[in-house]
């Protein structure tokens, strides 16, 4: 990964969407900020590009969906808004793949950082150099109570998947799940699935239970691969017992999960079957179902 | 009526006040950066109190559907220690120039020591550089002189008086700001400040040009609901309505909107408040918590 290529690439899809006034101050920060020692100007211009940008997200064409997502595998800069596009661009012109002089300036940047600014960093961190330096960072990040910050590092990011470790994975996940966020998101979710989230998840959905509470629908996916007697308990209670996005959810569980007993199950809903082989019932589509209940 | 109190501490207040004042009518609030009745000794304890008025109490008021705005600077009690003092003038630069930041402030005197002295000087410079309105703290003891050199040591540093908002005044001080020219607000706060009798007073006396009414609500004995109260006073002593919607409304806006950081479409134009709105995030509802979109009164507390 190319970090000018990548610059050139947001600084391309921002004039699109930007005014060219906007364009011209970003420039002239840009060359203020190599021309000066020390960062104040950084700092300024960072905070100061809110009054040029807006909070507006992108439309991007297929063509440069794409480009993105060669550019840097699992980035969906279509989630992003102008504002945090500059400031992007601002911060990985003081970086470099060479060395890592730069990583107290980036710290100070986090320190200092409003909600927004917060925001456009977390974003960032799969376009950064050295990402393997900057896990303590990220999982800092997701001990925030601020959903839209939370958002900005566990949803539509590579880099949480290629980088966290196990323990600090699953507080993602169990912390997505707590937020009621929408899990389908969650870039590489389902491929870091693990034995020790499913224990937790289903710790979770017992606690849940016995407050007289639900769990959302999205959850049982992560306890697919992991089917025991105990999960296939759960299954049996919510296909009885639970609305319908919760049985489909279920449904689809059952699908995935491994076993003579999960198809048992799946049989007694043989529409289900029907709508998950048609590609009408899958993990997605709970997930959007479930957002536009809410 | 929609109210603004441009002067309130909500760092220090709850979650239950927060819910009172947006039913009082209050849509948007500035939160003076200020002393936390603990002095602090190190720096980074100014860091993170910046840090949280421009994060954290911006997310939370959000969620209550109130647009919180922030002052930054070093106040005057704490300017007295230099070495500190120092390090925080270091430290602005880093968050005058952020989204929603419509002050410096609030800086002035307290004991009106040279410390003192020496940092309100430099804020000053400060705001003029980044061309932000000052808000002035005006000393609890020896107030007319305080107030007076504040304005004076403002003018030798050519500040405009439109772009500062001379704040806790009384009926000794409001003649002399409002001929200068400043902005004068009045802090209805009980006991040590103002009641808001004496404020219907002073805005029958004065009219309504340049006088803006605020709580200055903290971690002491006060009242969130201070501006709408006043404002309800107001009516009912037959003060016109229009010289309460500028008081208590349009002046704040007026003045701290020379920022270009506070705009009555930021909160005319947000969403509802609705706290289960994806935006609006639900976390001060921790968890699964059902979040209250009403209020009704029962002694069930919502599982």
């Amino acid at each position: 990964m190319a970090l000018s290529s990548i610059r050139q690439f947001l600084i391309a899809i921002l004039s699109q969407a930007a005014k060219a006034e906007s364009m011209g101050w970003l420039d002239d920060q840009i060359a203020r900020i190599n021309g000066a020692r020390g960062n104040m100007k950084l700092f300024l211009a960072f905070s100061q590009a809110s009054r040029y940008f807006s909070k507006d997200t992108f439309q991007l064409t297929d063509q440069q969906v794409a480009a993105a997502q060669e550019l840097r595998p699992g980035f969906q800069p279509s989630f992003w808004t102008a504002l945090q596009t500059a400031r992007t661009v601002l911060v990985l012109g003081v970086l470099s793949e060479e060395n890592e002089s730069w990583m107290p300036t980036l710290d100070q940047l986090f320190e200092s950082a409003d909600m927004h600014e917060l925001e456009a960093l977390y974003a960032a961190l799969p376009l950064y150099p050295f990402p393997e330096k900057l896990k303590k960072r990220a999982s800092e990040g997701l001990r925030t109570n601020i959903t839209s910050v939370f958002d900005a590092i566990a949803l539509n990011n590579p880099y949480p998947s290629e980088y966290l470790d196990e323990p600090a994975w699953n507080q993602l996940l169990l912390k997505a799940i707590f937020m009621q966020r929408p899990l389908y998101r969650i870039t590489g979710a389902e491929e870091r699935a693990n034995a020790n989230l499913a224990k937790t998840l289903v710790d979770y959905v017992h606690e849940r239970w016995s407050a007289g509470r639900n769990v959302m629908p999205e959850l049982w996916r992560f306890l697919s691969p992991f089917v025991d007697q105990e999960t296939l308990g759960m299954f049996e209670k919510v296909l009885k017992e639970g609305d319908e996005l919760d049985r489909k959810a279920v449904s689809l569980a059952c699908f995935h999960g491994k076993g003579a007993e999960c198809r048992e199950l799946l049989d007694q809903f043989p529409d289900h079957l029907e709508a998950i082989e048609k590609g009408e019932l899958n993990w997605v589509l709970v997930g959007k179902a479930f957002d536009s209940e809410r | 009526m929609m109210y603004i109190d441009p002067h309130i501490h909500v760092t220090s207040r709850t979650t239950d006040d927060y819910e009172a004042m947006q039913k009082a009518g209050i849509v948007a609030v500035i939160e003076p950066a200020f002393w936390l009745g603990q002095p602090r000794t190190k720096v980074g304890s100014f860091q993170d109190y910046f840090s949280s008025l421009v994060g954290w109490e911006r997310f939370r008021a959000k969620q209550f559907g109130i647009v919180h705005y922030c002052t930054i600077g070093l106040n005057s009690k704490e300017a007295n220690n230099e070495a500190l003092a120092e390090e925080v003038m270091e430290l602005l630069p880093l968050y005058v120039g952020k989204e929603g930041v419509v002050a410096i402030g609030e800086i002035g005197y307290d004991d009106q020591t040279p410390a003192e002295d020496k940092f309100y000087r430099l804020q000053l410079e400060l705001a003029k550089e980044v061309d932000l309105p000052v808000m002035i703290h005006t000393p609890h003891r020896d107030k007319r002189k305080g107030t007076v050199r504040s304005m004076d040591v403002s003018e030798e540093h050519g500040l405009d008086p439109k772009m500062v908002i001379v704040d806790h005044n009384n009926e000794e001080t409001v003649k002399e700001v409002l001929d200068r020219g400043y902005w004068a607000a009045f802090t209805i706060y009980p006991h040590t400040k103002m009641g808001s009798e004496r404020m219907v007073e002073i805005v029958r006396q004065y009219g309504p040009e340049r006088i803006i009414v605020d709580s200055a609500a903290d971690w002491g004995i006060s009242d969130p609901l201070a501006v709408p109260k006043t404002a309800a006073l107001m009516k009912e002593k037959g003060i016109p309505e229009a010289h309460i919607q500028m008081t208590c409304y349009g002046n704040a806006l007026e003045a701290y909107g020379q920022s270009g950081q506070m705009e009555e479409k930021d909160w005319l134009e947000k969403e509802p408040i609705d706290q289960t709105k994806k935006h609006g995030g639900n976390t001060v509802l921790r968890g699964g918590q059902k979040p209250r979109v009403d209020n009704d009164s029962s002694n069930i507390i919502e599982n």
